[in-house]
Formats: structure tokens, C-alpha cells, sequence
């Protein structure tokens, strides 16, 4: 079972006051710390543990600079095999773009299952792995959390609204976008990711790919980008937890909760 | 004079007797050399460990641990009875040459004996003969009837075995010099052991007097080497090892062992930690050689006292009852050394959460009269286990804040010095490289971020401006020092974390590090290559105090008694027992009480690092619970602390288990600051 795994690096934007740059059209990235995104952990964790029971090869894929190789070398010390470094140069991206993008690298692979993650912590618009499968021609499945890979087809579970789980079969190849929660990635030491350093890390440019500069428009443009304006409203309750309480109740029974 | 010995070897003449003994002494001698083998191969096949430095301090320390046996009357009992038979052995090993020698036709010792200094030596080695019978019977009966329950696990078949052996030992040279001395029809000065077997002889007829003489010998010969033929199977070989193994301490506590000794970059190394036995130095491996199996260690360790699965003693005996299966005196009995593993050492044999169950308190090694090390054992499986992935789940995110945020929290490192906006404290210097300051305090991620642990911080701060002090703050430059990291196994990003705070204390020009935490001064004083002058709060204000920069005036109410809880990495640790105790006393009025457990027995609290993150279910009790109990029953109202870890575990125990009316929990910075006349400047 080969498969391939589409990671991203995003910033952690937890507690962090986010700051508009000049432009107004992007976040300052700067002082940012940078991570793996949390749902692509899953998919590489998830691809592990079937290349573990199946065999085969696991292939980690990402688009960005040099800076981003971070995560790859996470993934192959996670147990990936090798990985694959798209640079896109000064082109900045978009979904739809990077969608485009691995597609073209992905078209040149052997390959049973792709994995990307439902979708990433910063822009957060899911749609990456959804373009990939057509454009591919790929028949997908999004928001996984479970998987059960036969020879020529998979079992997948898909979680519904309401915490119901959606179990369908799939033929191979197929497109997976892999929730979180799927399983309980592994923990990969800085001395596992130096390790890592000795696996195949190919990095190939968009000419490489074969891409005429006027196949790359993005499809999205980001007209402004602001702060939530900060709305009135916030009632801080004080006092000891036995007032809280009461004031909460006498809040809730206001806006037409019965407690 | 034909001594003893000759006329019971070969009666008055010829030499069959000594053909005997030298058939005995070599057989005995080449079964021991092929029992030594099995174990000096494991050594071999095991890890460096240089123990070769200081040796003044080792020499001095094997005096008084190993021939004074300094930390035997810890149990007082228990110690003394040992103490009794150490220095009988001692005695004793003289006479045992001179018996073994004389029967091999090689009387070297005999005009030593002969001379009055040998008299005085055999009054000696009889009143020792005493001694240790008294003591071996003393210690058959505890055992069989007191029964201490920190024998609980060991072998004691081989306990009583031994020490039935010893009296035997006892006995029959008893027997041997009083019916030596009937024969020769005199007293060979003042023999109180073999004037007692006299009592015990037939007095009046030769010829079963010869007969005993020489059965006495021959059996106490036999005795002997079989004893010495024990030894290295069971938990006696500590009669063996347990002098190199003091000798071979550990001598800087508090102190982490590298990955692998003598190896510069660990990310050189193929594999980190402990997987299988031969991982272990060869020192660790000497430790579970030399365990007496007493239970001091797991008698004193909290995570045993509230029911984890961790007994330090045990988790020596099952490494042991491994190495010695792994590598067997018989060959033939299927043993299979090196790669092949039949069974996992590490969560098989050692289970995972017996490992995570260990709060590095020091308690054990405190304790221990031969100076096993648990610590060093334990983190260098916790390394396996961690570089293997097989860790709590709740370390990853952990873990992934430290190395991406420098603290556990994920809080941005732009927010680390945010704790002065929220405590309203001002005036603080956050440096930048190249600033110059007399103190640098090093906040650490706790102090920084969390709100209770923020009090601490604030109290320093304010204390030392008060205190006149030029001091600073490193700010977002600051990460954590990695203390928690490294005792949860993550070696790799303690020595990132080194190497970045290192280049940060590089940058600035500080004279004195000063710390909130003793977890952090534990790291930059025992973890860190640099040698830096660090000191904990505790020091540095009693420092400030005796000094005259700062006066506590404002008393505190006498209707409060207070206790001080010692924290393992300021006390056991560290040795910092007494300044946090005259810090205290340096406020007018306080009354301080000891709990039962102080200073170097102090009761951990729970711990500062793996426990903030992973819970062991299998669990009675916290053991804040039981700590404040301790405070509880020496009637304490006020619990006192110089640890913010201390603080979290006491302050939440206190309120769940709703003893708010009865105590309280108070940092001791918190409560200096307090005390003095004018605390805002
Ligand atoms: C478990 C779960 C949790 C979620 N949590 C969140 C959340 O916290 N926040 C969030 O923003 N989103 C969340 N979502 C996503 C969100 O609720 C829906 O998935 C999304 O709004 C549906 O849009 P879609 O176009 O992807 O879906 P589809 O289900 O494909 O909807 C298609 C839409 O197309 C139209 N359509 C379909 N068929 C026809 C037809 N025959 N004729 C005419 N029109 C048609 C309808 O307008 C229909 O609504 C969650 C989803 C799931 C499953
Ligand atoms: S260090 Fe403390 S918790 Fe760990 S084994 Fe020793 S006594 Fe027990
Ligand atoms: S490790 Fe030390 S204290 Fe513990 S049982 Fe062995 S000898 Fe006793």
C-alpha cells in the first residue's frame, strides 16, 4: 500500500495577538512560531500505521521554502519513506493552486491512497484535499476518521453532523481527508527528527514540474484582511462562585434557558 | 607450638590434610572464578561510566558510608545490628586467612598470632565472634517476628540462609578454639567466644575433643568457602560490591547522566536510553549487583507510599533476576546475551508506568547505605521509551510547546515577561543583549505564566528592587531550562534548549543568576556546562537579609504555627536545608514547627515535571494529600514552600479536599515579602 501524504507548516496562533501587516492584506508572520498543522500529524500518523500493517511506502509531500522542510523531516521520522519539497519561488498560493500543484507532482507517483488533512489551521477552508481528488480524477472522502484498508479498496468511516459516523467502501485509489482524532499520532523526539535527516528528501522547483508561469493564476484574492471588531457585550461576572453562579442562572433564565 | 589448626588438619603428624585442603581451596576457588565470570561479563558488555574523579572525595566518602557506615543507623535498629556484623567481617576476615592458610601448610599469619599483638588480636576476633552471633540471631528473630514491612519482595530464603550460615561460621570456630584449648589444657589469654565453647565441650575426654577439633575446622573450612560460593548468587554479594560501589558513587546530585558518557554530540549516537540491560553503565549494572535488598529505598519513596506501581527495590531485584537470567552462571541454560531479546526489559519486565511513576525525588538514593542510583537508571529508560514513541499522549503537545514556544504552555515567547502587566509590577530591566546587571532572575515558564506561580515571581521582583538590587529579567530571550524535558526523556530537546540558553546567558553580562524556582536552579547548577554562580531566592534573600539590605519587621500572627516543606530539588537535591529555615526565622514572631519528615526525609509533593502531565491511575492517594496530613499532625496551620510545584500540588489538594479551615498554603517568598515594613517601593 503506497501512499502519499500532503503536509503543511501553519503558524500557532494560540494566544497570540495577531497583527496586521501594512499591506492589509496578510498577517505579520514574523514572531510567529511554526508547526506542524495538527490535522495533516494525524494523516501522516494515520499512513504510518498502514504502511506498518500493510507495507508499501509512504511518500510525505509539501509546498513551500526551505524553512517548511521542518515538517517533512517530521513526517519521515514519524516512519514516512522519503519525501518531496515543491518550492514555489516567489508564486504565493492558494487553494486551488496548491491543489494544482500536487497534482502535478502527485501524477508522476505510484501511489494507492492520498492523505491530506481536512484542513489547515490557518486559512482553514478545506478545500485542498477535495480539488486534489478531481482534479486528479479521484474518487474522495472528506472529514475520515477511520480507515480500514483492504487490497483494492477501502472501508472508511466519515463523520456526519450530530456525531454520527457516515461507513461507505471506496475504491483504491482514493483521496482521503483525514479528521482529527483519527488516531493518537506519535510523539517523534528532536533526536528521531535529526535521524530523519538521512532519509531521501527530493526538492523540486515548479519548472521542474513543468509549469508555464500563466497555468499558475490563483483563483482567490484577498481583498482585506482585518481583526473581528471587537463588540460590546462581554459582561464580566465577579464575586465568589456561589454569586457567579446564581448571576448565570439569572442570565440564562433571561434569554429563555430553564436550568 | 603447633598452632590449632595444624593439630586438626593432621592431627600430630603427616600431610593428608593439607592434600585435602588444597583440593577443597582450589575447587572452591575455580567455582567461584566461574560464578565471577558470568557477572564481570555483564560488566564488560555494559556501558562507560567514568568514575574516577575526586578521588580524595571517594576515599573520604568510602570511610565513612563504606567502613563507618554512616547511613546505617537512618534505621536505627536494623543499622546497628549491621554495623555489628560489618565490623565482625572485618575482624574476623583475618582469622578466616590464618585458619585457611594454616591448613594449606602456609602458616604466614602464624608469628603474627604468635606475637602479643596477636594475642590481643584473638581477644579481639572473640569478642567479635560475640558480637555477630548475638547480631545474627538479633536479625533472624526481626525478620521472623517483627517482620519490617519493607522486606516485602526480597529474597528471604537467602536471608535466612545466610545468616544461619554466619552463626554456623560463628559456631564452629567457637568450638574449634575451646576444644583446642581443652587439649592443650590451657587458656590462650583471654578468649571469651572459645571459653563459652569450652562450657559446651566434654571436658574430660581427649579423644572426642580431637574429634571435634578437627570436625569444627573442617566444617567451618566448608562453611566457608561455601559461603564464599554464595555470595555472588544472591543479594550477599554486597559483601563483595558494596565498598567499590560506594567508592564508585555518584557524587553530584541532582545531576542528570549524559545519553552516553564520552560521546560529545548525542545526535551522533544511533539510538538513545536504556533498552536492554547491557545499556546500562557498568556502574548501574554494579548497583544491582550490590542491592541488599533492605527497602530503605522504597520505605521512603511517596510514589510507593500512596500505591503507584513503582517499588525501587523491586524494580532492582527484577533488573537483577533479568541480568543474572540474561547472563547465567551454567551457559547451557539458554541464555542469550546481546540483541535477541526474550522477553522487553523495558515495558515487559519494567513496566511503563512504573517508570513514569517516579517524581525524581532523591528520596531513594537519600537513603540508600550503599548508593544504588534510581534516577539515572530510571530517565535513561524513560529516554528509550520516549525516543521509541511509547510515551503518554499528553507529553506530545507539551513537549511540541517547549521546543516551539520555550515554555509548556504554548504561550507566545513575546508574552513571557507579561507577568509584570498582570501582577502590576514596575521598573523591571528586561535585558537585551549586551545589557550589563549585577542579578539576572531567571523567571522560568512556570513563574512567567501561571497566575499563582506569577505571586512568586512578583515577590522577588519587587523584593530585590526593594533590596536596592540592579537586576533584570530576560523576557521573550528566556526558555525554559528544561529541567521537566529532560526528566521526562527528551534528551534531544533539553540539549537544544541548553545550547539556547546558553547563547542567551552569553549575550547578557550578569554577575548572580537568581532563580524562583528550584527545579531551574537544580538545571542551570547541575544540568548546564557553564558554571554559573546561581542562586535560589531562598539563599539570596537571607543573603540580602543577614546583610542588612532588607528587615523584616511586620510580625505575623502567633496563633500560627508554621512547617516547612523542603523541596526535593532545593534539599535532597541541593543541600539547601537551613536557609530557607532562617529566612523564616528571620520574621518577628513566627513559630515553626518540624514535620516527622524534614530536610533530607522531606515527602515529595508530587513533583515537577512528568506528574503535571500524566496521571497514574493506579493510585491511593495524591501525595500532597499525604504531605499535608504530615503538616497536619505536628498541628501547623500554615504549610510554607519555596517551589511553585509545591505551591499547585498543595494549594489544589487543599481545596478539594476542603481542609481550607485547617491549613494553608503559603510560598516563602510570598510570605517574606510580607513581613517587610514598606513592600512596594
Ligand atoms: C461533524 C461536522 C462538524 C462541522 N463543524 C463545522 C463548524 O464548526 N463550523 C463550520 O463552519 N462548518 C462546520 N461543518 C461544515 C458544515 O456544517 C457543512 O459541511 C457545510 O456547511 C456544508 O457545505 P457543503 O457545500 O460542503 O456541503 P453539502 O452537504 O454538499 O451541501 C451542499 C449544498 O449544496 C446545495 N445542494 C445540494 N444538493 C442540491 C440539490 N440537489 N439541489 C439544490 N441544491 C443542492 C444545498 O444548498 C446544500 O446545502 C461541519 C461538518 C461536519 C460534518
Ligand atoms: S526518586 Fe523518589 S519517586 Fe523516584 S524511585 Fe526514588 S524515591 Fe521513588
Ligand atoms: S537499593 Fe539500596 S536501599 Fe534499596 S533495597 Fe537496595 S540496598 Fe536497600
Amino acid at each position: 500500500m503506497n501512499i502519499i501524504v500532503c503536509v503543511k507548516r501553519v503558524p500557532l496562533t494560540q494566544e497570540v495577538d495577531l497583527e496586521i501587516d501594512e499591506s492589509g492584506k496578510k498577517i505579520k508572520e514574523d514572531a510567529l512560531a511554526y508547526v506542524i498543522n495538527d490535522w495533516d500529524n494525524y494523516a501522516i500518523e494515520a499512513a504510518v500505521q498502514l504502511q506498518e500493517n500493510l507495507g508499501g511506502e509512504v511518500t510525505a509531500i509539501t509546498i513551500g521554502s526551505e524553512d517548511d522542510e521542518e515538517v517533512l523531516r517530521r513526517a519521515l521520522a514519524m516512519g514516512a519513506d522519503r519525501a518531496v519539497r515543491i518550492d514555489p519561488g516567489e508564486l504565493v498560493t492558494d487553494g486551488y493552486l496548491d491543489a494544482t500543484i500536487l497534482a502535478k507532482t502527485i501524477s508522476g507517483l505510484e501511489y494507492d491512497l492520498i492523505f491530506t488533512g481536512v484542513q489547515s489551521e490557518d486559512r482553514n477552508t478545506g478545500m485542498v484535499g477535495i480539488m486534489l481528488a478531481e482534479q486528479l480524477g479521484l474518487a474522495h472522502a472528506a472529514v475520515t476518521n477511520g480507515i480500514e484498508a483492504e487490497e483494492k479498496a477501502a472501508k472508511v468511516f466519515v463523520e456526519l453532523e450530530g456525531g454520527i459516523d457516515e461507513v461507505s467502501r471506496i475504491q483504491l485509489p482514493a483521496l482521503l481527508t483525514i479528521q482529527t482524532g483519527i488516531n493518537e499520532p506519535r510523539y517523534v523526539s528532536i533526536m528521531g527528527i535529526r535521524k530523519a535527516k538521512k532519509k531521501e528528501l527530493k526538492v523540486m522547483t515548479l519548472d521542474d514540474l513543468g509549469f508555464g508561469a500563466e497555468a499558475l493564476t490563483p483563483q482567490t484574492q484577498i481583498e482585506e484582511v482585518f481583526l473581528p471588531p471587537e463588540t460590546e457585550g462581554a459582561e464580566m461576572i465577579e464575586g465568589d462562585a456561589a454569586t457567579i453562579a446564581e448571576t448565570l442562572i439569572r442570565i440564562m433564565g433571561e434569554k429563555g434557558v430553564t436550568v | 607450638m603447633t598452632s590449632f589448626q595444624t593439630l586438626a588438619v593432621n592431627g600430630n603428624d603427616g600431610i593428608t590434610g593439607y592434600v585435602f585442603m588444597w583440593i577443597i581451596a582450589v575447587v572452591a576457588l575455580t567455582i567461584f572464578a566461574f560464578i565471577i565470570r558470568s557477572r564481570i561479563d555483564l560488566l564488560l558488555a555494559s556501558q562507560k561510566d567514568p568514575r574516577f574523579s575526586n578521588l580524595k572525595r571517594r576515599f573520604r566518602d568510602l570511610i565513612n558510608y563504606g567502613f563507618i557506615q554512616k547511613r546505617q543507623p537512618r534505621y536505627l535498629w536494623a543499622g546497628i545490628i549491621h554495623i555489628m556484623i560489618f565490623w565482625g567481617f572485618v575482624v574476623l576476615g583475618l582469622r578466616s586467612l590464618d585458619l585457611v592458610t594454616e591448613g594449606l601448610g602456609l602458616p604466614i599469619f602464624r608469628p603474627f598470632m604468635q606475637s602479643p599483638l596477636g594475642a590481643f588480636y584473638s581477644s579481639l576476633k572473640d569478642v567479635f565472634e560475640l558480637i555477630v552471633l548475638v547480631a545474627c540471631v538479633w536479625a533472624i528473630l526481626r525478620r521472623a517476628i517483627v517482620r519490617p514491612e519493607r522486606y516485602e519482595g526480597s529474597h528471604k530464603a537467602e536471608a535466612y540462609l545466610v545468616l544461619g550460615l554466619i552463626s554456623f561460621l560463628m559456631v564452629t570456630d567457637m568450638l574449634f578454639e575451646g576444644s583446642g584449648m581443652l587439649l592443650a589444657g590451657e587458656m590462650h589469654g583471654w578468649l571469651p567466644a572459645a571459653w563459652i565453647g569450652t562450657l559446651l565441650l566434654p571436658a574430660r575426654s581427649p579423644e572426642a575433643l580431637s574429634v571435634i577439633l578437627s570436625v569444627t575446622y573442617w566444617l567451618h573450612i566448608l562453611a566457608f568457602f561455601l559461603f564464599l560460593n554464595l555470595l555472588p548468587l544472591f543479594k550477599h554479594f554486597h559483601i563483595i560490591t558494596a565498598l567499590p560501589n560506594v567508592f564508585f558513587r555518584k557524587l553530584k546530585k541532582g545531576e542528570i547522566k549524559p545519553a552516553r558518557y564520552g560521546v560529545d554530540d548525542i545526535f551522533d549516537l544511533e539510538k538513545l536510553g536504556v533498552e536492554k540491560i547491557e545499556d546500562f553503565t557498568w556502574k548501574h549494572i554494579l548497583d544491582l549487583y550490590t542491592c541488599t535488598e533492605c527497602g530503605r529505598c522504597s520505605d521512603n519513596c511517596p510514589a510507593n507510599a500512596i500505591g503507584r506501581p513503582l517499588s525501587p527495590k523491586l524494580l532492582t531485584i527484577k533488573l537483577r533476576d533479568h541480568a543474572y537470567q540474561k547472563y547465567p552462571i551454567l551457559p547451557a541454560s539458554g541464555a542469550c546475551k546481546g540483541d535477541e531479546e526474550p522477553v522487553n526489559m523495558v515495558n515487559g519486565i519494567i513496566g511503563l508506568d512504573e517508570l513514569w511513576s517516579c517524581t525524581t525525588c532523591g528520596a531513594c538514593e537519600e537513603e540508600c547505605p550503599v548508593f544504588i542510583e534510581y534516577i539515572n537508571k530510571i530517565i535513561d529508560m524513560r529516554r528509550h521509551v520516549l525516543e521509541t514513541s511509547q510515551n503518554p499522549n499528553t507529553f506530545n503537545q507539551i513537549l511540541m510547546y517547549v521546543e516551539k514556544t520555550g515554555n509548556p504552555f504554548g504561550k507566545p515567547a513575546v508574552k513571557r515577561a507579561d507577568w509584570l502587566k498582570e501582577q502590576e509590577v514596575e521598573g523591571v530591566k528586561i535585558l537585551k543583549e549586551g545589557d550589563q546587571v549585577d542579578v539576572l532572575y531567571y523567571v522560568d515558564g512556570y513563574a512567567s505564566f501561571d497566575p499563582q506561580s506569577q505571586q512568586i515571581a512578583a515577590s522577588i521582583a519587587k523584593g530585590l528592587k526593594l533590596a536596592g538590587m540592579d537586576f533584570g529579567i530576560l523576557g521573550k530571550l528566556e526558555k525554559d531550562t528544561g529541567h521537566q524535558v529532560r526528566r521526562m526523556g527528551e534528551e534531544g530537546l533539553f540539549q537544544v534548549l541548553v545550547e539556547e540558553n546558553t547563547e542567551t546567558l552569553k549575550s547578557v553580562d550578569f554577575k548572580w543568576i537568581v532563580t524562583t524556582d528550584p527545579h531551574a536552579y537544580n538545571a542551570l547548577k547541575n544540568d548546564y556546562p557553564e558554571p554559573y554562580r546561581v542562586f535560589h531566592y531562598t539563599q539570596f534573600f537571607l543573603s540580602l537579609v543577614e546583610t542588612g539590605h532588607l528587615r523584616p519587621k511586620n510580625a505575623v500572627d502567633r496563633k500560627d504555627l508554621y512547617t516547612y516543606h523542603d523541596p526535593c530539588y532545593l534539599g535532597r537535591h541541593n543541600g539547601i536545608y537551613d536557609e530557607p529555615r532562617r529566612l523564616l526565622q528571620s520574621i518577628p514572631d513566627l513559630r515553626l514547627v518540624e514535620m516527622a519528615r524534614n530536610r533530607d526525609r522531606s515527602f515529595c509533593c508530587g513533583g515537577g515535571d512528568v506528574m503535571l502531565w500524566h496521571e497514574i491511575e493506579q493510585e491511593e492517594m495524591r501525595m500532597a494529600e499525604k504531605r499535608i496530613q504530615m503538616a497536619l499532625d505536628v498541628g501547623a496551620t500554615v504549610l510554607v514552600t519555596a517551589c511553585p510545584f509545591c505551591l499547585i500540588h498543595f494549594e489544589d489538594t487543599i481545596k478539594t479536599g476542603g481542609l481550607e479551615e485547617r491549613i494553608r498554603v503559603v510560598d516563602l517568598m510570598t510570605l517574606f515579602m510580607s513581613s517587610l515594613e514598606n513592600p512596594e517601593p
